[in-house]
C-alpha cells in the first residue's frame, strides 16, 4: 500500500511540474498554452540525446536551458504580440505550435519509442515497507517538493514573486499599478516552459519516448489546473496529488474505469465550482 | 470570448427579402451537387470532396456554437464519433432495424448534447473548452478500452443491410452517389442553421451569448435556446460521423479523438467562425491544401499548424472576413 501511494506521488510530482508551468502562463498570459505537452515531449527528446551518449545530467542542464529559450521566444513573438486578441484565438495558436513541434520531432528523431536511461547515480532500489522502490522514482519525488517549495518561497517572500501573484490574480490592474507586465512575463513563461523541459527529461526513465508522449500527460495536468482552480498555485499543488493517486489507485482497483476517473472528477468540479477549488478566474 | 463571436450587424427580421436570395442561391448550388458526378469524370476526385464535405460538416458544427453561444469546444468529436458508432454498433449488433439504428444515431448525440448544454452553457472561456475536452476524451477512451463494443483499438468493420429506407444502400458507399448526398445535407444545413440565425429563437441565443443578465432582465428564457443550439450543433457532428461511418463501413476510436475536435476548430476558424459559411470553407481550403500537400504528407500536422499560426495572425476573421472586408471595399471606391 505505501509503495502504491508512493507511485501516486510520483505521478501527482510530475503532473505538478507540468500543471505549475501552465498556471504560471495562463496567470501571466491568460493562455491556455497546448503546446506545453510539445514542449515536455521536445524537452525528453533533447535530454534522451545527451543521455543516450552518457551525459545524463548535462542533458537534463540542457534540456532545461533549451526549453526556457523556447519559452521566452514563444511570449515575445506569440503571446506579446497576441495580446490585444481573444484568448481563444491565442489557445489555438498553441495548438498550432503543437503541431509543428510533433512534426518537427518526429522529422528528426523518427517515430520509433526509444527508452531513456536511468543515470548511474539513481540505479538500483531501496527497500520500503518491506518492498523494494526504485531509487529514481525518490529522486522524481525529491525534485518535485524542491520546485515546489523553491517556488512558493519566490512567489511568497520575493518582490517579483509578490508582482507574479498580483498578476494572477490580475494582470490588468497590476500594468495599472505600474508593474511591466511584460518583462514579467518573460521570465514566468520561460520559467514555466523550463519546467516542463525539466519534467520531460525527469519522466523520461519513467516514459517511453515517442512524438505523441506529451498528449496524455497534457491533458491530466489540464485537469489538474481546472480542478485546483486557473490561477491558483497551491490548487495546483494539491489538485496534483490528488489526481496522481486516483490515476494510480484508479488503475489497481477500478481498472475499468481508471482513465475515466480523472475526467468524471473534473466535470463534477466545474459544474459545481466553475472556477475549481481554489480560482477566482474562469 | 466575445470578440470571436461578434455579429457586426444584428440580423433584421426574416422575410422574403432575406430568405428569398437564400433560397435561390440553395437551390443552385442543390442543382450544381445533383450534375457534379456528370460534370466530374474521375472518381478519385468525387472520393476527396466526398472526404470534404465530411470535414465542412463538423467544421460548420463546432463553428455554429462559437457564433450562436460564444462557446468555443474542445470534444465536437464526441457527437462525430457518437454519430458513427452508434450505426456501427446498432447494425453490427442487428438490435433494431436499419432505419431505426439510423435514426437513433441521430437522436442521441442530439439528446446528449441538449442535457450537457443545459449546464455547459453557463460555463464560459477557457473552462468551457476544458470541460468539453474532457467529455471528448471520456468517450474516446470508452471507444478505446471497450473492446467488446467495437473492438477498441482497433476499430470495427460493418456491413451495411442490402436496403435502407428502400434504396440499394450500397449505393451509399460509392462516391459518385455519396457526393450529392453529402453535399445537399451540406447545403440544406447551411441554409437551416441561416434560417435558424434569424428566427426567434436564434436571436434569444445570440443575446443570451452577447448578455445573459440582460436577456433574463428583459424577460427570456437563458436555459433553453442555447441548449437548442448545443443540440443543433452536435446533430450536424452526429450527422458527419453517420455518413463517414456509412461510406467507409469502418468505425475506430479515432473519430472520438481531441485531435479531430482541434483540426475542426481550426477549419473553423481559418474559415471564419464568425460566418455561417466560414467553416465548410476553411474545411474545403485545408482539404485542397492537403492535396497539393500530399507529397509533403510526413510535415502534413506541421503544414496546419503554420497555417493556422499564419492566418490567425495575418486575418483574424478567416478567409471569409477578409473576402467580405475586401468585397466591401471594392463597393466603396468603384
Amino acid at each position: 500500500m505505501t509503495i502504491q501511494l508512493l507511485n501516486g506521488i510520483v505521478y501527482g510530482g510530475l503532473l505538478y511540474l507540468l500543471a505549475v508551468g501552465l498556471v504560471l502562463i495562463f496567470g501571466l498570459r491568460e493562455v491556455v498554452n497546448f503546446a506545453h505537452g510539445a514542449l515536455f515531449m521536445l524537452g525528453s527528446y533533447i535530454g534522451f540525446t545527451l543521455a543516450a551518449a552518457g551525459h545524463w545530467w548535462l542533458g537534463l542542464l540542457v534540456s532545461v536551458v533549451a526549453m526556457a529559450a523556447v519559452g521566452c521566444l514563444l511570449d515575445v513573438l506569440v503571446f506579446r504580440s497576441l495580446r490585444k486578441h481573444d484568448h481563444i484565438v491565442t489557445v489555438l495558436i498553441t495548438f498550432g505550435l503543437l503541431l509543428i513541434l510533433e512534426t518537427v520531432v518526429t522529422v528528426t528523431w523518427g517515430k520509433a519509442y526509444l527508452s531513456y536511461p536511468v543515470p548511474k547515480l539513481l540505479d538500483g532500489t531501496v527497500t520500503i515497507a518491506g518492498s523494494p522502490f526504485p531509487i529514481y522514482r525518490l529522486f522524481i519525488i525529491a525534485v518535485s517538493l524542491l520546485v515546489a517549495g523553491g517556488l512558493a518561497a519566490w512567489l511568497r517572500f520575493t518582490r517579483m514573486g509578490l508582482y507574479v501573484r498580483a498578476a494572477s490574480t490580475n494582470p490588468h490592474v497590476t500594468s495599472l499599478q505600474g508593474i511591466d507586465v511584460d518583462r514579467l512575463s518573460l521570465v514566468v513563461v520561460g520559467l514555466g516552459t523550463a519546467l516542463a523541459g525539466l519534467s520531460g527529461v525527469v519522466a523520461g526513465p519513467l516514459l517511453t519516448l515517442s512524438p505523441t508522449m506529451g498528449n496524455y500527460i497534457l491533458i491530466d495536468s489540464f485537469i489538474v489546473v481546472v480542478i485546483g482552480g486557473l490561477g491558483s498555485f497551491a490548487g495546483a499543488f494539491f489538485a496534483a496529488l490528488l489526481i496522481g493517486q486516483i490515476h494510480n489507485l484508479g488503475a489497481i482497483y477500478l481498472p475499468w474505469a481508471a482513465t475515466m476517473l480523472p475526467f468524471l472528477l473534473m466535470i463534477g468540479i466545474l459544474i459545481w465550482r466553475p472556477t475549481g477549488f481554489a480560482g477566482s478566474r474562469t | 470570448m466575445s470578440a470571436l463571436a461578434q455579429n457586426e450587424i444584428a440580423a433584421p427580421r426574416s422575410d422574403l427579402r432575406r430568405t428569398g436570395p437564400l433560397l435561390a442561391i440553395a437551390v443552385v448550388a442543390l442543382a450544381l451537387g445533383a450534375a457534379a458526378p456528370w460534370l466530374v469524370p474521375s472518381q478519385l476526385t468525387l472520393s476527396l470532396a466526398t472526404q470534404a464535405i465530411f470535414d465542412a460538416l463538423l467544421a460548420t458544427s463546432v463553428g455554429f456554437l462559437v457564433l450562436q453561444n460564444g462557446r468555443v469546444s474542445f470534444g465536437q468529436a464526441a457527437f462525430f464519433g457518437l454519430g458513427g458508432y452508434a450505426f456501427g454498433v446498432l447494425l453490427a449488433r442487428g438490435l433494431m432495424a436499419p432505419e431505426l439504428a439510423f435514426l437513433t444515431a441521430l437522436a442521441l448525440p442530439t439528446l446528449i448534447a441538449f442535457l450537457l448544454g443545459l449546464v455547459f452553457a453557463r460555463i464560459a472561456g477557457v473552462a468551457h473548452a476544458m470541460l468539453t475536452l474532457a467529455v471528448g476524451q471520456a468517450f474516446y477512451e470508452i471507444a478505446f478500452r471497450w473492446r467488446e463494443l467495437a473492438k477498441g483499438d482497433d476499430g470495427m468493420s460493418f456491413n451495411l443491410p442490402s436496403r435502407i429506407f428502400g434504396l440499394d444502400s450500397s449505393l451509399l458507399q460509392d462516391p459518385s452517389v455519396m457526393v450529392v448526398v453529402a453535399w445537399s445535407i451540406l447545403v440544406l444545413a447551411l441554409l437551416g442553421l441561416a434560417l435558424f440565425a434569424n428566427s426567434r429563437m436564434g436571436q434569444i441565443a445570440a443575446a443570451v451569448r452577447d448578455n445573459a443578465e440582460r436577456a433574463r432582465f428583459i424577460g427570456h428564457d437563458t436555459t433553453i435556446p442555447p441548449a437548442i443550439v448545443y443540440a443543433i450543433s452536435a446533430l450536424l457532428a452526429a450527422i458527419a460521423g453517420l455518413l463517414q461511418a456509412t461510406y467507409n463501413g469502418y468505425i475506430a476510436p479515432q473519430m472520438f479523438h481531441w485531435s479531430l475536435s482541434g483540426s475542426a476548430l481550426i477549419m473553423a476558424v481559418v474559415g471564419g467562425a464568425q460566418f455561417i459559411l466560414g467553416p465548410a470553407i476553411g474545411a474545403v481550403c485545408f482539404f485542397i491544401l492537403k492535396d497539393f500537400a500530399g507529397r509533403f504528407a510526413e510535415y502534413w500536422p506541421a503544414i496546419v499548424g503554420s497555417v493556422l499560426v499564419v492566418v490567425t495572425l495575418v486575418m483574424p476573421q478567416g478567409i471569409v472576413g477578409l473576402l467580405k472586408a475586401g468585397w466591401l471595399r471594392m463597393r466603396r471606391q468603384p
